[in-house]
């Protein structure tokens, strides 16, 4: 141990191209926002993610009062009673008021989902409680890294999830209230009834593993799918109430009783979200008796007043409907545990307020920008409560809120607008995580639009991603075409959570006597079904036999083959893989049925159509489009470069042997665990003293053809895996009668997953983050450009996936000015003209992350693309923020 | 009593908040000034009867705790 040398001890990251040198480069362009909205930002900043039981509490007192009733109906007036509970909190300044509950970054446990990840601490956290002292608000200040995180139990304040503050007064009522739901929430019954599921066996050491992140029933069972506003603007919530009266009449007493209670739930659920309205109406009222200041006095009585006729009616004005659609936003949210609930093309749907407004000479670009600036401030506050394993390890404290903003209208122009420069311009001055913007690319976009986006994604924000229009219509059409989805209601599209390719429909949106045609969401959540297979182990089990060497237990029986050619290899993974994705699909469409039974989604069935239409809810297949369950995977690239290391260095230039391999990949190389030396990239770790006996097959695996050269050896074995994968999820069937589809987006699990993974074939060390996303190379090991790079990444066709994702890291020297701005333009272009699904971009210079992770309190406001999303660094886990430091930094292309 | 016990306390988050009154920087923990007001909590309504520390009954039937907000309950009645 006493020769601990760095694998690459000059370069504390990989590039391409001349090494920056002198002065960290900073961003090229800095933008402000108005003054309100940098004071909004500020408290943002200084502001912690806090939990509390209130709606919990309401909710579960309501539920065990009606015992015996209507499940469905049963839990919408749960839900009545904790919107109507909720604690009204109006902050000083804002223009778009209203939150999930009353703190600035306020969410709360949902038992009824699962109580377990809460209950399993139970003894620990009455410990904290009871041993609380006096709080101190300066010693969680100086906490730094974590930024909002509250990451440890300070005073009076009990860390939940490593993320979140909940108040030490109720941690005994949460206990109680969590207890009740012991055995009864959907997380437990779910449990009960999955162990049904022959394999059930195989699928809780295939968790145990790690092979799999985490069920998707009971954690996140809604999300990564669009809003769909147009029945709210459209006709209002008293307008929706009409309506649901005029269908109970239809119903009442015929067969098919469900829409019945369907439709009394709606309703009542209304009622809920009219009192929460009105109660937020009445604070804005007394923070006005409380203002001396005329302006703002009169501010809040203009709030109370919006407030008090949108608990009934239809939006007036642009500011009305931004108002009504962030409301019904959060109401969406506060029904379920939900990431990625994106608010989609909402350029588009907002467009005729807006320009009627313009029009009028009722607003102003200015005073639009800063409605613009305070509704980004509105989703960056948005928490989502989960256990540590899927705020952290998944989502990294995201919540995907992806705003789109590009693609055509129905019938094929470009839908590009004037809202949506405002938006872009909005991001710039107002560059906060949420929402994250998807400019979906299409050659009919005009020219001054796409460079807005350039100006944006230069910026070094990590938005707008740029998403192939073209690639996304044609895996539609070939998914939904059977649910009736033809080409002009495919252009509705948009992206649901950070790259989730989600159908969406054509709303008639009726104006002073015109109709405009807005797109929505028209399918629920996607990415559940098959969350997350980390590819590398499922590989490294094969080589080991079904044994996972990291804690010794047995995951999959033997596979019975000896390994002795390249084709073994691959059809062993093949059935390890396919065990996996069927025992996972059965056991999770179980999780979702008793999710549907438990807590069917209420207020988001109504808002999709065709549900309040069919008189079903999402759960009854309510909406348009049904086939949303996928198979989500990680770790690809690795999975590659580890067969194509196998293939050439075990069986075609004999190296070495596969027993060999095999002891080296339990040696590390002859290095130290990433867990040990706390750095998770492979370019800053260190070796044990025998690491020379290793060190030259650690070379050939690091020199096999490496994914992202435009090297036919490995793009053919990628290709082989893609097509393959594509085509085997068809196999399996969800909970809706539908075959699955494949998704390829890593979120953040390549680092956890890469932490439980033994070193890999290609090169790469134990316990290291994978690469990330889809067709991103392994960072360091892209070495002639970008434009090799997307041969590699379109070698198979991308519509045949929900996705793909490449992530690009360049030097902001390379792209400066006019000229940089056109060069890195047709780079995009060239990629989305080959096929290519999605690329996305760091602009920073690698040297200035090295530097916040010494110095987090200076960069406070740095933020960085990771997967599907933009994050402030402070909030990214230690294995996320060196693989973002160690992804090759392009200095010139 | 805290600036959290306080009517016009506005909370942020769970170790901090604003005065509605002065706008002013609070800690939820800090002794409260002069102006205070009780908030509008279970522990001062006529229905909350206490168990323990931080647990009670309301209207002898329903548990709940004595720090929860009450401004939107129709039942409240101060003791």
């Amino acid at each position: 141990m006493d020769s601990r040398k760095t694998l690459s001890e000059h370069a504390i990251y990989n590039y391409y191209g001349a090494k920056p040198e002198g002065e960290i480069q900073s961003r090229e362009i800095k933008k402000s926002p108005s003054a309100r909205v940098d004071k909004a930002r500020q408290l943002y900043f200084e502001t912690k993610s806090s939990a509390s039981v209130e709606f919990p509490y309401w909710y579960t007192r309501r539920w065990e009062e009606l015992e015996g009733e209507i499940p469905i109906v049963r839990r919408a007036e749960a839900l009545k009673t904790g919107f109507e509970h909720i604690s009204p909190a109006i902050f000083p300044g804002e223009l778009l008021v209203m939150g999930k509950t009353h703190h600035l970054r306020g969410s709360y446990p949902m038992p009824w989902l699962s109580e377990a990840f809460f209950m399993a601490q139970e003894d620990e956290m009455y410990k904290d409680a009871l041993e609380a002292g006096k709080v101190s608000a300066d010693k969680v200040t100086t906490m730094g890294q974590g930024g909002g995180n509250v990451t440890q139990s300070v005073g009076n304040v009990i860390s939940l999830a490593g993320k979140f503050g909940l108040r030490k007064e109720e941690m005994p009522i949460l206990l109680h209230i969590a207890n009740k739901w012991f055995n009864k929430s959907v997380d437990d019954v779910g449990h009960k009834y999955e162990q049904l599921v022959p394999g059930y066996k195989e699928k809780e050491e295939i968790m145990r593993a790690v092979i799999c992140m985490f069920d998707s029933g009971y954690t996140l069972p809604q999300g990564r799918e669009v809003m769909n506003y147009y029945y709210p603007l459209q006709y209002g919530i008293e307008g929706i109430k009409n309506i649901c009266k005029e269908k109970l009449k239809q119903v009442a007493g015929y067969p098919d009783m469900d829409r019945l209670y369907f439709y009394k739930a709606v309703y009542i659920m209304l009622e809920g979200l009219q009192s929460w309205i009105n109660n937020h109406a009445e604070e804005t009222k007394l923070m006005a008796s409380l203002e001396e200041d005329e302006n703002n006095k009169s501010e809040y009585l203009e709030i109370a007043e919006r407030l008090g006729w949108l608990a009934n009616n239809p939006p007036r004005t642009f500011h009305d409907a931004l108002q009504l659609v962030w409301i019904f936003h959060i109401a969406v949210l506060n029904e379920d545990a939900i990431s990625g609930l994106s608010p989609g093309r909402l350029g588009q749907v907002l467009y005729p307020f807006w320009k009627r407004d313009m029009d009028k000479g009722l607003l102003t670009s200015e005073r639009s920008l800063e409605l613009l600036e305070c509704m980004r401030m509105k989703f960056t506050e948005l928490d989502c409560f989960a256990s540590m394993g899927v705020v952290g390890g998944v989502l990294s404290g995201n919540t995907f809120n992806n705003l789109c903003i590009g693609g055509l209208t129905k019938d094929g122009e470009s839908s590009a607008n004037e809202l949506e420069m405002l938006i872009l311009e909005s991001a710039m001055t107002c560059d906060t995580p949420q929402p994250t913007l998807s400019l979906l690319y299409d050659e009919k976009l005009p020219e001054e639009f796409l460079l807005k986006g350039v100006e944006c994604t230069k910026i070094g924000t990590g938005y707008p991603a740029w998403v192939n229009n073209r690639v996304a219509i044609e895996f539609l059409l070939n998914n939904f075409n059977h649910e009736g989805l033809d080409l002009e209601e495919a252009r509705a599209w948009s992206i649901g959570g950070c790259l989730e390719t989600s159908a969406g429909s054509w709303m008639p949106l009726e104006l002073e006597g015109v109709i405009h045609y807005i797109p929505g969401g028209s399918a629920p959540a996607t990415s559940v079904g098959v969350h997350f297979i980390s590819l590398p182990k499922v590989l490294e089990a094969v080589l080991f036999n079904g044994l996972d060497k990291r804690t010794g237990r047995r995951v999959y029986s033997s596979h019975g083959y000896k390994l002795d050619s390249y084709d073994e290899v691959w059809n062993a993974f093949k059935e390890y893989f396919s065990l996996t994705v069927e025992v996972l699909t059965l056991t999770n469409n179980i999780q979702h049925d008793v999710w549907g039974k438990i807590s069917p989604s209420i207020i988001n069935s109504m808002l999709k159509p065709d549900c309040l239409e069919k008189g079903k809810d999402i759960s009854n297949k309510g909406s348009r489009y049904n086939r949303t369950f996928n198979v989500e995977i990680c770790g690809g690239v690795n999975l590659v470069n580890s067969l194509a290391s196998i293939k050439k260095n075990v069986f075609e230039e004999k190296n070495f042997s596969m027993a060999t391999l095999k002891t080296v990949i339990l040696e590390n190389f002859g290095y130290i665990s990433a867990s040990e030396t706390g750095s998770f990239s492979l370019t800053e770790q260190m070796k044990t003293t025998n690491y020379k006996t290793w060190l030259k097959i650690h070379k050939q695996c690091l020199d096999a053809p490496k994914y992202g050269n435009d090297n036919k050896y490995v793009d053919n074995i990628f290709k082989e895996w893609q097509d393959w994968f594509s085509k085997m999820c068809e196999n399996y069937t969800s909970l809706y009668d539908e075959p699955l589809y494949s998704c390829q987006i890593s979120v953040s699990t390549h680092g956890p997953m890469g932490a439980v993974t033994l070193a890999t074939a290609d090169g790469r060390l134990s316990g290291t983050t994978f690469a990330d996303g889809s067709v991103s190379a392994y960072p360091g090991t892209d070495k002639n450009g970008p434009y090799a790079l997307f041969s590699s990444a379109t070698c198979y066709n991308h519509a045949s996936s929900q996705n793909s994702q490449l992530n690009l890291k360049i030097h902001p020297s390379v792209i400066q000015g006019r000229e940089g701005a056109f060069k890195f333009l047709e780079m995009i272009k060239s990629y989305l003209r080959r096929g290519g699904f999605h690329v996305q971009f760091n602009i920073v210079d690698s040297r200035m992350l090295k530097d916040a992770q010494i110095n987090p309190d200076k960069h406070r406001g740095l933020m960085v693309r990771v997967a599907g999303f933009t994050q402030y660094w402070v909030e990214l886990g230690k294995q996320i923020q060196d693989e973002v430091i160690s992804r090759t930094e392009y200095a010139e292309f | 009593m805290n600036h959290i016990d306080c009517k016009y306390y506005l909370a942020t988050d769970v170790f901090k908040g604003i005065c509605k009154r002065t706008k002013d920087n609070i800690n939820a923990d800090e002794p409260a000034c002069s102006d205070f007001e009780k908030a509008t909590k279970c522990k001062h309504c006529i229905h909350f009867s206490t168990k323990d520390e931080f647990l009670g009954l309301c209207k002898d039937k329903a548990t709940a705790y004595p720090d929860m907000q009450a401004v939107t309950c129709k039942d409240f009645s101060w003791n």
